[in-house]
């Protein structure tokens, strides 16, 4: 298991894991971020958490902003939040491996 | 909703915030009325250096540092108000019972001489920091916060020769209740009290937050700042041992009553000066915890 990142991330379910993964499919505004995530995810964020994670995000270089469209800023991940999130999927990857094995299932069939 | 961020923050963020408020399809409900006001005081947290491991460990222990005096004020708050409730308890206990009240009381005395003896040391400790900062035009920064602290001081000493003048007129029972224009009076000169210890608090805060410390000097603070924690715990528990003695020995003391009324050991004052306590040893705890988490920064360079 990798020890816990240096960014910070914790729990897949984070909301900086889940703001990671929406702008690894491409850059967002606030807005379409939170949509995303709540398809994807079933997670609704809040306004408030998710401002909250975009900050610590762009403060540990994770995230960029790109330039301002019509009073919305997207943002996209940078090199070293790739590599933060890679690193937080490797894990969800181990668990889901071990839970699956040790359940008798193939991957294919959780859902 | 806004204005529950910092308003760095909201130069930064704020349009964006407002235009994603926007782009919902109807007026913002409770829930994220409340995401708002949790969003707004944790960025509020960070930007104080509260919460997060963003900030240099050098601010992080000072902010540590910050907290446990904050506590501490509050904590010699409590003191006080034990002090009072606590005059003259030997008296409403027959001699075979006075051994563990009375041991407690005076580790709470002690304590609390230890722990205003360690806070005088971080006080002196940064005079020299302190009179450069002066010196370098930072006294226009502090001046308002020192004047409103020494208004307030001059206030609250004019009341103690009249209020003691007063006491000296009225017996024990008057003092204690019995007259109560005087209660009243001594109440509002308490709340002083109080008052004019936050704005000196407030003032030192200010300063501090300022002043640019060497690491040997937030070393000495922080070290300085867990052994006054660890002051605060052990009196607050000492506190707690003599309300329990006091409760099993002689209850109606607790109320101010004739002896063997009320035999209830709660007491509103009592209950009021434990909360204080407690929040303060809270608080205290937080800051140790910041001081702790910078400490590794702190001697690593």
């Amino acid at each position: 298991m990798a020890k816990r990142e240096p960014a910070g991330l914790r729990r897949p379910n984070d909301p900086p894991v889940l703001i990671l993964t929406s702008l690894a499919g491409g850059p967002k505004h606030g807005h379409a971020l939170a949509k995303d995530i709540e398809e994807f995810a079933g997670v609704s964020l809040g306004p408030g958490t998710l401002y909250g994670a975009i900050t610590r995000l762009e403060e540990r270089g994770l995230i960029e902003p790109l330039r301002t469209e019509d009073r919305r800023q997207p943002y996209r991940i940078t090199a070293s939040g790739s590599a933060a999130l890679a690193g937080v999927v490797a894990d969800m990857r181990q668990i889901a491996h071990v839970g699956a094995s040790r359940l008798g299932l193939s991957l294919g069939r959780l859902a | 909703m806004l204005r529950w961020y910092p308003s760095a923050w909201r130069e930064r963020y704020g349009e964006e915030l407002v235009v994603l408020l926007e782009d919902q399809d109807q007026p913002p409900s409770l829930r994220v009325k409340l995401s708002l006001v949790r969003g707004g005081l944790r960025e509020r947290l960070h930007e104080s250096g509260l919460a997060g491991t963003q900030r240099p460990p050098d601010e992080r222990a000072r902010t540590g540092a910050l907290l446990v005096l904050c506590a501490w004020t509050a904590f010699v708050l409590a003191g006080a108000s034990f002090s009072k409730a606590s005059e003259h308890f030997a008296q409403a206990l027959p001699v075979s019972s006075r051994a563990a009240p009375r041991g407690a009381f005076d580790t709470v005395a002690a304590l609390g001489l230890i722990g205003g003896t360690l806070v005088a040391l971080g006080a002196i400790a940064a005079i020299p920091a302190f009179v450069q900062f002066v010196r370098a035009g930072g006294w226009s920064l502090i001046r308002r916060h020192v004047f409103r602290a020494i208004i307030l001081s001059a206030v609250t000493a004019c009341g103690v020769v009249p209020l003691s003048v007063w006491a000296h007129h009225l017996n024990e029972l008057q003092r204690n209740g019995g007259d109560g224009l005087y209660s009243a009076s001594f109440i509002a000169w308490a709340l002083l009290v109080a008052g004019t210890l936050a704005q000196w608090t407030a003032a030192g805060v200010v300063a501090a937050r300022r002043i640019d410390f060497t690491r040997r000097i937030l070393r000495l603070e922080a070290r300085l700042s867990v052994a006054v924690t660890g002051t605060m715990v052990v009196a607050t528990a000492a506190t707690a041992l003599w309300w329990a003695a006091m409760a099993k020995g002689a209850p109606w003391f607790l109320h101010g009553t004739a002896m063997g009324t009320s035999p209830s050991p709660f007491s509103f004052q009592l209950s009021l000066t434990m909360a204080l306590m407690l929040v303060a040893v809270l608080v205290a705890a937080y800051g140790v915890v910041r001081v702790a988490r910078s400490w590794t920064g702190l001697i690593l360079t």
